[in-house]
Order: structure tokens, then C-alpha cells, then sequence
């Protein structure tokens, strides 16, 4: 059991940058690039411990606390998550709530770095970050709520594991709202295309990038590694209410798993190269969108009757 | 009982001590700090002993005093049950905390005024509402209401000499006072269906449902303006700022709770109500949560956000209260206790981090000497104490997990997903929608403290005038931290909030012990359990966080020590000349989301935008307007003004005709009496 | 249950919501051209079982007019206006969304209240319809461009040829009728409105038309 513990860890810890690898090697064969290689934020991570620090002089420890606290808070809020046919370490009535605090706490701390160099860009991204994130919390509890509904369940390892097999059979085309809604948070919370540019480091219209423009060294790599464990656990969620099939094999569970992350990965390498992203007025309406969406299969349930 | 009684005699005798040395400040002072500890050590022992003993056994009546006849109509009647011992532990508390705040606040006070009246006054303050919480006859909690009211008016105009503090007093007083006439009217009702005026006989009786209704509405309105709730909150946003700051702290801590304690007062004495009232709670405290948070964006004065605050939060126990009403009229027992239990411990959670963010503004306020947050920034440097207390009240206001908020917010979401669970098809919309009202503050708040926190301490100093040197920063010689009067009050309030949010297992059951008060009924161990126990994991979440927090820092430790580490100034992304008035200010933080909610409410950017390549001057100002105040109360004044300008003629000046009266009045009543 | 009418009544609704959230008319009449497809395909699901010649034909004609025709002449009225964009909506984009986020819940709210005296195969229609409407009324009020307008009139149309497939079985001629009465309407008012406009006021925004008033 413990071992089965320890596992879950392991892939929790590691695995997520590779995704960011997949999706930059799918934007490079859609550019008809070679593109850089798989490992390559592994690469980036690693190089950057190496780098010198650069530190305002008008920071505080917030600035350099922020990274830390917000990257083990996500990696805490990994500890909720099933991942294939692992269970979380930790479970209980109730954990959803706690997941969706966890990743606000790493988000209020980084406003605050931001906040704490006094750039003006810098506070100009903080603003944008905070306002989207607060949109998109709303439909995240209302999303998260229809599947507690639909599963009995409040806790997520139960949610995922099995509580919603029943459910697409029922109320298939309303769960595809659902998971609809889920993308669309899922590229406004991890900055991808549409929403936000993540190759780009200088332009007035972004948002998630301009807030660690002052971070540098090792406080830079503990950014982009909570930002890929970020990515890692929506995506995983999002597989997991998709694809609810199991084959109670533990080996090919697992793989199969991995697989459909990957291919997860793959599509938003080809969304981020087919679409252009969206002007910064614009991303409200598609935060409201992704809420009515969510509240649409939520009376649609209602009405079935189907919980 | 007797220790209650024994805090409550040191109040009256050292009060009058007070006032009898006046004259002195230092002897007041002391009489007063020393008084204060005591009395609040004894009640809150007294409260902690009924919390705890209670749990054993059930009988819910905790031990009583009772002085036959003294008041008219009434007895002085007054006893602890498991909800005033709640509320008295709250309460004692912060007024312990805000009180020796004031001590150090007022003692280099070099004014014309009488500190040793307003600490006797603070005293009475502390007397009344003890009686508010602990009386069982309605007449005397009225009249300990009343007395409430005129004490707490003056405590808040003490800086009497400006027109706005006065205007404030005065919008307190008046809106207070039409809450109390709904008060009466229920608790005559109430007394004339129960036979009584003791709150034990009227728990006994059993109401009609269309009277509960009744009952509720006017508890609503007339608790509602105490408490807050959105359209009848416009006394608070004045009267917040107006206040001394330990004042402050009192009144959005306690003084407001009241407004909720009558609330679970009312639910205790009628219990069962329509479906309806629940149901109109919840959506009221939807929009006051949401409507709170939102006016507090908008504002730029550090005591005006946190009033506005107040009510979001609020909102947020109404939240709790509601499903708990909800979940009561269902007979869904597990969601009331829940629901209720939520909202108990917010009640107790916001004293405490709304007492430490109104002592650390005052504290701000005490050394920049303006309250404009736009004014204001990097401070964290020059007050170190005072920012450091000032974060760990926001992460517990924005309900972020390690500290105390969380807990209660958890509870309440737990309580509306239970609803989702446990009723049917209306009610779920309804807790569906709490949720999403409940996640939308959530945010909000997060955005709003980040916001006033980032401003205020953090960046670099954004003031153009007054506290400046020639370098165009803050001098370091005028902004000093306050000493150990000061910072140690805040200590503790901090101190309770990460303990509540790390340890929560005691403050939940205290919690429960209220809920029981509240229901009557008898909480299943097996509940109990079933909401600590989520808690306890959650905790080990957290520690976990806290394991990975701490090898990251270590390595990073040994990297930092390895490489090398430059300081330089902030990167300006290739703009030259970067000053300090270019950071983000209050208001362009909070403009997005402003815009977003543009149509919910005023929001208005007034100014000249030049169009010249070179402007020479161009000036910009937003301001965010409380719809309720212009749209509802303006006109409904304007009738009654107008109204009663007709009545003027009976108001003649002359003593002779009030003689004539008077005279009249008698009459009438003896005829009426002989008809 | 029908799956696949459930998901075609959810995409409906779902392209509802986005030529209401969009403001380039071109856009808005390529949406509505797959709405209206989609639309065509339902009779065909809902009658699966006992399919009849005069189905078919309904279906078809609604296919064809609706999908293909109007969108055309509406193509061809951007292209002879030279009018790309709705610039200036009186209601927010932001808020018609909210609004008719608002709708759709409520009409299927609504709809679970209400008794119907046939059997319907579906209890997604209904609410689908009322939704359809609505969102066609919210572009009506609060868009200045005739085209715009003409478009909601047009998805409330359909909204109204969703509730008219109902009836398919009991009365086909009627709904027959109603299809080519309505797209007869929504040409003529087209013609009109987008001619006499551009001709008077060298623009079609019907705002203009406010200068009439006494």
C-alpha cells in the first residue's frame, strides 16, 4: 500500500514538465519546426538552479517566499488528486473545497510577489491575474459541484474513481458541457493560448507571464515547476471525468492513463496553434461563457432528475 | 454564573472609579487597563466553563440569576446557555484586545477631550452588551439594546469636533433606532403568544407558522440594520472610519454579531419556520456577501474597505444561517447543524481577524496620518510588526488554508453541498447557487485583499504629498511601530487566528455547542465526527505543504549560497525612467473587475484624459457609488421629510400649547380607559 | 433516451449562445446557417421510428431555406451594405450573455413545470425552444444593426419551428405553412429594412431610425 503511495508521489512530482514538453514539441511540428526536445523544461528547471538571483532592492521575503509557498501548495493540493488507478494519499468528505483553496492560496501569494517589486506592469498583471482567477473559481465550484451531484461523493478520489461511470450513459451530452467548461478553465488557470500567451515575455496583453518578470535563478524554477504541476493535475482531472473506462488491470490502467494525458497534451499544443489569442477584453466573456455552460448541464441534470 | 457576575461588578465599580479620577489621566488609565484584564479573564472563564461542561449532558439551560421584579414588566433575569457562551467568548475576546489597544492608542492622546469618559463609557459598552448576550427576559435585553446603542454613539463620535464623525453618529443612532421599533413590536408579539417575557417560556410555546413568518420578518429588519445586510447597511460604511480605531474593531467584531445573535436568538425561541424565510435569508446574504465585497473593492479608505468588508463577511454567516434554515424546514437535521455551526464559527472567526485588520489600520493610519490607501505603500519595511499582522489577517479574511477563515468557510460549503445532497430539486438550486455566490466572495475577497494589502505595504511609496522627504519617499524618522500596547493585542488576535485555523477542533466543537443551543436538539457523535475529522485530514494536507515548503527552501538556501545573488532596482522592462507614482494604485487595481460588475453597480471614472502629446496636467479619479443609499433611502427620506414638514405646525414653540398637550393626552386616555 | 436528440438540442442551444456573443455578422450567419441544419436533423431523429414522405419533405425544405438560402441572402445583404461588425449593441455582450445564460435555465425551469398533452420523445425540446426564443428576443431588443436583428428574428424562428416539429405528426401543412410564411416574413423584412435604410440614412443602423420620431 505504501508503496502505491509513494508512486503516486513519484509520478505527481516528476512527471508534470514533461507535459509542457509535449505541447511545445506539438507547436514546433505545427510551425514545421523540429522544435526543442521533450525533456527540454527539465532542462530549463535544471539550468535555471544554476543561474544567479537578481533581487529588487524594494522586495521583501514575500517576493521570495511566494514561489516556494505557491508551488508546495499546488504540489499539496496534488495529494487530493487521483491519478490513474493510484488514490490520493489523502482523502476526505469534503477535499474539493480544500483543492480549489489550495490553488487560491498559491495564486494569492504570487499576486503579492508581483505586487511587492511595485513595477507597474508587474501590478498590472496581479490585477488581471486575480480578477480572472476569481471568474473562473466560481465556474470551478460549480463544475466540481455537478459532479459531487452526480457521484454522491464530495471527495475527489471517490468523484474520480469510479463515481462517474454511471453518469455518461445517463447524461452523457450534458457531462460534454461540463467538460467543456472544465477546458475552458483549465486554459485561463494555466495561461494557454487563447487566454494568454506563454512564449511571449513583453507584451502589455498578457497576463500570467508579466507577474514573474522579476523572478530569476532558483525562485524562476520553482515558477515554472508549479505551473507545469498546475497543468498536470487540471489535466488529470479533466482525463479522469472523461474517460471513465477501466479495465481493472493496474498495469494497463496506468499506461492507459498516461497515454490519454499525453494525447491530452497533444490537443492543447494543436489549440494553441490553431487559435490566436484572444484580445484581453475579450477573455471575460469567455470566463462567462465557461459558466453558463456549466450551469446549463447543471439544470439540465436538475431536471432529468439525474442525480 | 458567579464568574460572569464577579467580571461584571469589577466593570461597574472600576467605571465608576474612573469617572471619579478623571481629573487624572494616568490613575484612570491604569484603573482601566487593569479592570479590563480581570473582568475579561473572569468572563471569559465563565464562558469557557459553560462551553466546555456542556458536554456532557443536554439540558440547555445553563445557570441562571435571577432578580425578581425589578424591572417593569420583566425580572432581571439572566443566564449562559451554549449560544451566549459563544458569543460571550467572542466577545470578551476582542474587547479585551481592543480595549488594551485603546489604552495604548489614547495615551499620548494630547487632545481636548476626557480620555477617562471614554474609558468609562468603553466599560458600559462592555456591560450592556454582556446583558444583551446573556439576558433572558425581552425587556431587559431591549433596554441593555438601547443602552447599547447610545453608548456605542457616543464611543464612535469621539472626535466629535468634525461634521462628518457627528453626521456618522447621527445615521447610526436614527437607523439603529428603527431596527429597535421592529424589535419591539416582535418581542410584544412574541410575548403576547408565549404569556410572557421570559425567553424560557417563549421557547416553550409553539408558533403558527404564518406568525413565525411575521416574527421573522421583523427580526429580519430589525436585526438586519445591526447586523448589516445590504440595503440596510448604510450606517456601517460611515460609521466604521468615523470611530476611533479600537472602537472600530469593536464595532465590526461584536457590536454588528449582535444583529446575528438576535437572529439565532429569534431561531432558538421560534424554530420552526416556513421554508420561505430560509430561502429569503439565503438570497439576502448572497447579495449582501457579494454587494459587500464588491463597494469594498471600490474604495480607497483602508477603514471604509474594511467596513464594507463587514458585511460581505456577513454575508457569509448569513450563508451558514440560511441553509441552516433551509436544511431546518426540510428536516434535513444534518444540514442545519452544519449550516448553523458555519455560521457560528465565522461569527467567531471575523471578530477575531476583522478586530487584528482594524487594529493594524489603526495602527497605519497612527503613522502616515491618512487613511488613503492610494497614499500609502512599502510600507512593510518601516512597520514591520504591523504589516506582518496585517497579512495573516488578510489570508485569514480571503478564508485561504493554515488559518482560521478557512475552517469556517469550509463548514459553510460543506453545509450547502450537503444541501445539494440531501433536499430536492428547489433546494438544491438554492444551495447551488450559495455555492457559486459563496466561491464568487471567495475570490473577491482575495482580489480585495491582495489589492489593500499590495498597495499599502507593499511596492514603494506612492504619496506625492505631506510625508515626504526631498528623495520622495517616506521618512524614516515620522513612521515608527507602535510599542508593545499596541502590537501585543494584535499578537494575540494573530496568534488566535492561526491557532483556529491549524488546531480547529476545539473551536468546531464550541461551535457544535452552540448549534445545539440553537436547534434544541442534540448533535449525533457520529456528526461530530464526521465534520472534525475532514478537518484533522485537511490539517495533514497542510503539513504536508508545510514538509515540501520546507525542503524547497532548503534547497534553495543552498543554491542561493552557491551562486551568486545581486541586488538591483526593479526591472522597468526598458523604460527609462521609472518613478513611484507609476506603480499600480488601489484603483487601477481594482478597475477590471469593476468594469466587469459595471451594470451591478455605480462605478464611475471621472476626470480629463489629455489627448496631447505632452500634458501638462490630467487628472483622474473613480469612485464607486452605494446604490442603496441614492436609489433607496435618499427618496424614501425625501418622502418622510416631506411628509412630516406637513405635522410641523404642531410644533408651535410656545411652552404653553406642549402644556396643552399634554393636558389633551391625559384626557384621552381617561376617556378611552372609562369608555 | 435519445442521446443523439439530446446532443443535437444542447448544440443548438450552445450556437445560440454564441451568435449572441458575437458581434461580427458574418460569424453570427455562418452559426446560424449550422443551427439551422442541425435544426433540419431533428424531425428525422424524433420520428425515426414511423418516418413519412411529408417528414422527409418538411425536413428538407427547412434544411435547405434555412440553412442555406437565408444565410445566403443575408450574405449577400452584408456584401450590399458593406456592414461587418456590431459595434455598438445597447445591451452588453457581456450581460446578453449572462441574460441568456439566465434564459436557458429558466425555460427549462419553466418547462419542467409544464404539462403537455401529447408525448413529447424528448423533455429537452421544449426548454431548447423557449431558449431559442428568448436569446432571438434579446437580439431583437438589443442590437442597432438590421442585420443583427434580422438574424435574431430569425433564430426566434427557429426556436418556433422546434415547438412546431411537435406538431409535425398532427398537422404537417400548418407547419409547412409556418416555415415559408415566416422565412417570406423575414425576407420581406430584410429587403425592406436593410433598402430603405441604406437608402435614407447611407447606413443600416436602425438607431437612425429614432430620428423619425415626431
Amino acid at each position: 500500500m505504501h508503496i502505491l503511495l509513494l508512486l503516486h508521489l513519484t509520478i505527481l512530482f516528476v512527471f508534470p514538465p514533461l507535459l509542457l514538453g509535449i505541447i511545445g514539441k506539438t507547436k514546433a511540428f505545427f510551425a514545421g519546426r523540429i522544435g526543442p526536445p521533450l525533456l527540454q523544461p527539465y532542462f530549463d528547471i535544471f539550468k535555471l538552479m544554476h543561474k544567479e538571483s537578481v533581487y529588487s532592492v524594494t522586495t521583501n521575503w514575500i517576493f521570495m517566499a511566494a514561489p516556494m509557498v505557491s508551488t508546495a501548495a499546488i504540489l499539496a493540493a496534488g495529494t487530493l488528486m487521483p491519478l490513474a488507478d493510484f488514490k490520493p494519499p489523502i482523502q476526505f468528505w469534503g477535499d474539493m473545497v480544500l483543492f480549489v483553496y489550495l490553488f487560491a492560496l498559491a495564486r494569492f501569494v504570487i499576486v503579492l510577489a508581483a505586487l511587492d517589486t511595485g513595477s507597474s506592469l508587474e501590478g498590472m498583471g496581479a490585477s488581471r491575474e486575480a480578477t480572472f482567477g476569481c471568474l473562473s473559481e466560481i465556474t470551478m465550484f460549480l463544475n466540481l459541484t455537478i459532479l459531487a451531484l452526480l457521484s454522491r461523493s464530495l471527495s475527489l478520489s471517490e468523484i474520480f474513481l469510479g463515481g462517474l461511470s454511471s453518469s455518461w450513459l445517463q447524461v452523457g451530452p450534458v457531462l460534454i458541457l461540463v467538460v467543456v467548461s472544465f477546458f475552458l478553465i483549465l486554459l485561463v488557470e494555466n495561461s494557454r493560448v487563447p487566454i494568454d500567451d506563454p512564449e511571449t515575455h513583453l507584451e502589455l496583453t498578457m497576463i500570467h507571464e508579466v507577474i514573474v518578470l522579476d523572478h530569476s535563478g532558483i525562485d524562476l524554477a520553482y515558477v515554472l515547476y508549479g505551473k507545469a504541476v498546475k497543468l498536470f493535475l487540471f489535466a488529470s482531472m479533466l482525463v479522469s471525468v472523461i474517460i471513465t473506462f477501466r479495465v481493472h488491470d493496474f498495469l494497463i490502467d496506468t499506461a492507459f492513463f498516461f497515454f490519454e494525458l499525453i494525447v491530452f497534451a497533444v490537443l492543447i499544443g494543436i489549440v494553441e496553434s490553431t487559435m490566436a489569442r484572444l484580445r484581453l477584453n475579450k477573455v471575460p466573456y469567455l470566463l462567462f461563457s465557461a459558466f453558463i455552460f456549466s450551469i446549463f448541464g447543471f439544470t439540465v441534470i436538475l431536471v432529468r432528475g439525474g442525480h | 454564573m458567579a464568574l460572569l457576575l464577579i467580571s461584571l461588578s469589577i466593570l461597574i465599580i472600576s467605571s465608576l472609579l474612573i469617572l471619579l479620577f478623571c481629573r487624572s489621566k494616568e490613575i484612570s488609565a491604569c484603573v482601566f487597563l487593569w479592570s479590563l484584564v480581570a473582568a475579561c479573564g473572569f468572563g471569559l472563564w465563565s464562558a469557557l466553563s459553560v462551553l466546555c461542561q456542556k458536554a456532557m449532558s443536554l439540558p440547555l439551560t445553563g445557570v441562571d440569576f435571577r432578580v425578581h421584579g425589578t424591572i417593569p414588566l420583566g425580572e432581571f433575569y439572566i443566564g449562559i446557555d451554549a449560544l451566549s457562551a459563544f458569543f460571550l467568548l467572542l466577545f470578551f475576546i476582542l474587547s479585551l484586545a481592543a480595549g488594551i489597544y485603546g489604552y495604548g492608542y489614547l495615551r499620548d492622546y494630547t487632545g481636548q477631550r476626557n480620555t477617562g469618559v471614554h474609558f468609562a463609557l468603553y466599560h458600559l459598552l462592555i456591560i450592556v452588551i454582556t446583558l444583551v448576550l446573556v439576558a433572558k427576559n425581552a425587556v431587559l435585553f431591549l433596554v441593555a439594546w438601547e443602552i447599547m446603542t447610545f453608548v456605542s454613539y457616543f464611543l464612535i463620535t469621539f472626535y466629535n469636533e468634525s461634521e462628518s464623525v457627528r453626521k456618522a453618529g447621527y445615521l447610526y443612532l436614527i437607523s439603529t433606532h428603527v431596527g429597535v421599533f421592529c424589535l419591539l413590536v416582535m418581542f410584544l408579539i412574541m410575548g403576547a403568544q408565549a404569556g410572557s417575557m421570559n425567553f424560557d417560556q417563549m421557547t416553550a410555546t409553539q408558533f403558527p407558522l404564518a406568525l413565525a413568518a411575521l416574527l421573522f420578518m421583523l427580526a429580519f429588519v430589525g436585526f438586519g440594520i445591526k447586523a448589516g445586510f445590504i440595503p440596510f447597511h448604510i450606517w456601517l460604511p460611515h460609521a466604521h472610519p468615523a470611530a476611533p480605531t479600537h472602537i472600530s474593531a469593536l464595532l465590526s467584531g461584536v457590536v454588528v454579531k449582535l444583529g446575528i445573535y438576535g437572529l439565532m436568538r429569534v431561531m432558538a425561541i421560534v424554530k420552526d419556520f416556513p421554508l420561505w424565510c430560509g430561502v429569503l435569508l439565503l438570497i439576502m446574504a448572497a447579495i449582501s456577501g457579494v454587494g459587500g465585497v464588491l463597494y469594498a473593492l471600490g474604495q480607497h479608505e483602508i477603514k471604509k474597505l474594511l467596513a464594507y468588508h463587514s458585511i460581505e463577511n456577513i454575508g457569509i454567516i448569513t450563508l451558514g444561517l440560511g441553509i441552516g434554515m433551509i436544511g431546518h424546514a426540510y428536516h434535513q437535521e444534518t444540514v442545519a447543524f452544519i449550516g448553523y455551526a458555519g455560521a457560528l464559527l465565522h461569527t467567531f472567526n471575523h471578530a477575531v481577524f476583522k478586530g487584528l485588520l482594524f487594529l493594524s489600520a489603526g495602527s497605519v493610519i497612527h503613522c502616515t496620518h491618512t487613511g488613503d490607501m492610494d497614499h500609502m505603500g512599502g510600507l512593510f519595511k518601516l512597520l514591520p510588526w504591523t504589516g506582518h499582522l496585517f497579512l495573516i489577517g488578510s489570508l485569514s479574511i480571503c478564508g485561504l488554508p493554515l488559518f482560521n477563515g478557512f475552517i469556517s468557510e469550509w463548514l459553510v460549503y460543506r453545509a450547502l453541498l450537503e444541501g445539494v445532497f440531501h433536499l430536492d430539486v428547489f433546494g438544491i438550486i438554492f444551495s447551488s447557487l450559495a455555492i457559486v455566490a459563496l466561491a464568487l466572495v471567495g475570490g473577491l475577497a482575495a482580489l480585495c485583499f491582495t489589492k489593500a494589502f499590495g498597495v499599502i505595504f507593499l511596492g514603494s511609496n506612492k504619496s506625492s504629498e505631506g510625508h515626504q522627504g526631498k528623495e520622495g519617499r517616506l521618512s524614516n524618522i515620522d513612521i515608527k511601530e507602535g510599542d508593545l500596547m499596541l502590537r501585543g493585542p494584535m499578537i494575540l488576535l494573530a496568534a488566535i487566528c492561526l491557532w483556529g485555523g491549524l488546531f480547529p477542533a476545539n473551536m468546531v466543537y464550541f461551535a457544535f455547542q452552540g448549534t445545539q443551543a440553537i436547534t434544541g436538539l442534540q448533535i449525533p457523535f457520529v456528526l461530530k465526527e464526521a465534520v472534525i475529522n475532514p478537518l484533522l485530514s485537511a490539517t495533514r494536507v497542510l503539513s504536508f505543504g508545510g514538509v515540501i515548503f520546507s525542503v524547497l527552501a532548503l534547497v534553495r538556501d543552498f543554491l542561493v549560497l552557491h551562486y551568486p545573488v545581486r541586488l538591483t532596482e526593479t526591472w522597468s522592462c526598458g523604460y527609462v525612467k521609472l518613478s513611484h507614482r507609476m506603480q499600480y494604485t488601489a484603483s487601477s487595481f481594482a478597475r477590471p473587475i469593476l468594469k466587469i460588475f459595471r451594470s451591478a453597480l455605480v462605478f464611475r471614472v471621472e476626470g480629463k484624459i489629455s489627448k496631447e502629446y505632452f500634458p501638462a496636467w490630467t487628472s483622474l479619479k473613480s469612485s464607486v457609488k452605494d446604490v442603496s443609499e441614492s436609489l433607496l433611502f435618499r427618496p424614501l427620506f425625501y418622502v418622510i421629510k416631506k411628509f412630516s414638514r406637513k405635522l410641523k405646525w404642531i410644533q408651535s414653540g410656545h411652552t404653553q400649547t406642549y402644556i396643552l398637550y399634554v393636558f389633551l393626552f391625559l384626557v384621552i386616555l381617561l376617556v378611552w380607559k372609562l369608555i | 433516451m435519445n442521446v443523439w436528440l439530446d446532443a443535437i438540442l444542447i448544440l443548438v442551444v450552445i450556437l445560440g449562445l454564441f451568435i449572441v456573443a458575437s458581434t461580427r455578422l458574418g460569424t453570427m450567419i455562418k452559426i446560424f446557417s449550422w443551427q439551422s441544419l442541425l435544426l433540419g436533423c431533428v424531425p428525422f431523429l424524433m420520428y425515426a421510428q414511423n418516418m413519412e414522405f411529408y417528414i422527409i419533405i418538411v425536413s428538407l425544405v427547412a434544411i435547405v431555406l434555412r440553412g442555406l438560402i437565408m444565410p445566403y441572402f443575408l450574405f449577400w445583404a452584408i456584401r450590399h451594405v458593406s456592414i461587418r461588425t456590431e459595434i455598438r449593441p445597447f445591451i452588453g455582450l457581456g450581460a446578453t450573455l449572462l441574460l441568456s445564460g439566465l434564459s436557458i435555465v429558466s425555460s427549462f425551469l419553466l418547462a419542467s413545470k409544464l404539462v403537455f398533452p401529447i408525448s413529447i420523445s424528448s423533455d429537452m425540446l421544449i426548454p431548447s425552444s423557449f431558449s431559442l426564443i428568448i436569446m432571438g428576443f434579446l437580439l431583437l431588443v438589443g442590437r442597432t444593426k438590421a442585420i443583427s436583428q434580422v438574424v435574431g428574428y430569425l433564430v426566434l424562428e427557429n426556436g418556433i419551428f422546434l415547438f412546431a416539429i411537435l406538431l409535425l405528426r398532427k398537422m404537417p401543412l400548418l407547419v409547412e405553412m409556418g416555415i415559408l410564411l415566416d422565412l417570406f416574413i423575414a425576407a420581406v423584412v430584410m429587403g425592406i429594412v436593410v433598402n430603405h435604410i441604406s437608402a435614407e440614412f447611407n447606413n443600416t443602423d436602425t438607431t437612425a431610425l429614432a430620428t423619425l420620431k415626431d
